[in-house]
């Protein structure tokens, strides 16, 4: 009577982890493999062979320049990302809760959450001048719709029966939201999460573009307004290299955090 | 210290999207401190309504009812409801030990207190080497010992139970039943028991209950004049067990038909 079910092993659908290492680097390779042989003979000032962008990287992004522009941009978007994360979730899960604040609210959610937060930046400069304050709060303003949204989507579907259990045994209140609503919610939230981190990435640069002494976004624009061709490409490339980064750096958060989540998918998965 | 359960004049009407149900028409019954009353009655008649009410998860549209001489407007203390939907009962997110000890976090108990109850509650549905894995994990009777076992760390005095063995294996049901029983007599816990199983009923109670149809009222309470000591062997082939049956058989036919007593 008390045996347990193994922990189940995730499917390994693509077999062993060298086949899996091949199938994730596969098309990557493929497609800078194209990216080389395309360029290659390339004479065209503004699309350089990519053996030239390769060869200028190591001498553009040295360590000073590093620490010059891309650890400035990533506390920015660390500070918006960061910033927008605690609003929408607490703001969410409020409006989330209580169906009057909802009916209140909604309108006004949709009307904002419209409007393409890149033309927030000239908006936003008006009020919050040139400064750091002024691109995190463009970041952290992108940033907050999906994460509010999802969060208000994830707390208002807590599960009827959850729900009365935690009130059967008298789980209300600050209980109620840490050891049910918001885990209840996570799912939904790290959905939220995970496209504004994308959102983040673009308005680092944005508003980097506008108004700015360092940066990502604003080394990009320099190279590109002093004709230095090959140098700017090698931001890009940065920039790409960062977005991978961060993006795996979050799946690997949300792997542990939603842990349970997977698990439980793929076991209603299996048994249906 | 024992809580009884009065239930006078309980009425439930569902309202909203145009649609009106009379769940409940109108309920009086007792249930004394201590003893353990099965409610049978056929489905949609009414009996996730009439035990939420006496939960105070819903409230009831006239009627009262009364947890140990309190009235109850909210989920009275020290009552423990076990649902229908165990799979949807049970937290996913948190480890077996983690959802038998949520509710414990809400009482005044020392960490070692807790973890004791935890432990002894597992071990009594016999799920002792359980408690580190996942709701998720677990078979569907395992899921709802679990959600038995939470239900019985909170040391509650009243309980209150909706067919929670109607989606449980024949033999784990059997064992869960001696388990109900057995726990009954060890604490003395006022319990009522919700079940479509006939069989069950008779076997489990003190006395049965017996609703009608849909507009509901009760149709019937029957005494269980068997031995205390039950098993499931003998007592379900004892020729008194058999009249019983019959009898709440008879019962439940005459009221989908919609007569009286
Ligand atoms: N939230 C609700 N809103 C409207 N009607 C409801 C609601 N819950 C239950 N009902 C109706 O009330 C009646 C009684 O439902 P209830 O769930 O209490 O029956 P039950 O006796 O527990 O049934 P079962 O044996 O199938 O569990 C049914 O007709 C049902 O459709
Ligand atoms: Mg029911």
């Amino acid at each position: 009577m008390t045996d347990i079910p193994p922990e189940p092993t995730r499917p390994s659908a693509w077999g062993s982890l060298p086949l899996r290492v091949l199938f994730v680097f596969a098309l990557p390779a493929l497609l800078i493999a194209f990216w080389w042989l395309t360029s290659d003979g390339s004479t065209n000032v503004y699309w350089p062979p990519l053996r030239t962008i390769l060869r200028t990287f190591p001498d553009v992004w040295t360590r000073a320049r590093l620490r010059a522009d891309l650890v400035p941009s990533l506390l920015r978007l660390l500070a918006g990302y960061a910033s927008a994360a605690v609003v929408g979730v607490a703001l969410g899960t409020v409006i989330g809760s209580y169906r009057k604040v909802r009916a209140v609210c909604e309108p006004v959610l949709e009307f904002l959450r419209a409007v393409p937060p890149p033309v927030l930046v000239p908006v936003i400069m008006l009020f919050a001048g040139i400064g750091d304050t002024m691109k995190i709060v463009v970041i952290a303003s992108g940033c907050v719709w999906p994460i509010l949204l999802n969060t208000v989507e994830g707390v208002r579907a807590v599960d009827s029966v959850m729900s009365e259990t935690a009130r059967s045994y008298g789980i209300t209140g600050p209980a109620r939201m840490r050891a049910v609503v918001l885990p209840s919610a996570s799912p939904q939230i790290f959905a939220g999460l995970r496209q504004a981190l994308s959102i983040g990435i673009i308005l680092m640069v944005i508003s980097e573009m506008f108004a700015a002494s360092n940066g990502l976004g604003f080394t990009i624009v320099q190279f590109q307004r002093g004709f230095a061709i090959p140098d700017m490409w090698t931001g890009i490339l940065v920039l790409g290299l960062l977005g991978f980064l961060l993006s795996v750096v979050f799946q690997l958060v949300e792997r542990r955090v939603l842990g349970w989540y997977h698990g439980l998918r793929d076991s209603s998965r299996r048994s249906s | 210290m024992h809580a009884s359960l009065v239930v006078s004049g309980l009425r439930k009407v569902y309202e909203g999207s145009g649609r009106r149900v009379e769940a409940v028409r109108d309920l009086t019954f007792t249930v004394d401190a201590g003893e353990l009353v099965c409610l049978v009655g056929p489905s949609g008649c009414g009996k996730t309504t009439l035990l939420k009410c006496m939960g105070g998860l819903l409230t009831p549209t006239s009627g009262e009812v009364l947890v140990g001489g309190r009235r109850v407007s909210g989920p009275p203390p020290g009552m423990a409801f076990v649902f229908q939907e165990y799979g949807r009962s049970l937290f996913p997110w948190m480890r077996v030990g983690a959802n038998v000890e949520l509710p414990l976090k809400q009482k005044d108990l020392s960490k070692a207190r807790r973890r004791e109850l935890v432990a002894d509650a597992l071990e009594s549905v016999g799920l002792a080497d359980a408690a580190g894995a996942y709701p998720w994990q677990l078979s569907g009777g395992m899921q709802q010992r679990v959600a038995i076992a939470r239900a019985l760390a909170y040391e509650p005095e009243v309980l209150l139970m909706d067919e929670p063995f109607a989606a449980v294996d024949a033999q784990t049901r059997a064992d869960l039943e001696d388990l109900v029983r057995r726990l009954w007599r060890q604490r003395g816990i006022t319990i009522l028991f919700v079940t479509h199983d006939i069989d069950e009923a008779v076997y489990l109670g003190e006395r049965v209950l017996i609703l009608s149809a849909s507009p509901t009222v009760v149709q019937e309470q029957l005494k269980v004049d068997l031995p205390q000591e039950r098993d499931q062997l003998r007592t379900r082939v004892a020729p008194r067990f058999a009249e019983l049956r019959t009898h709440v058989y008879e019962q439940i036919q005459a009221a989908k038909r919609g007569e009286p007593s």
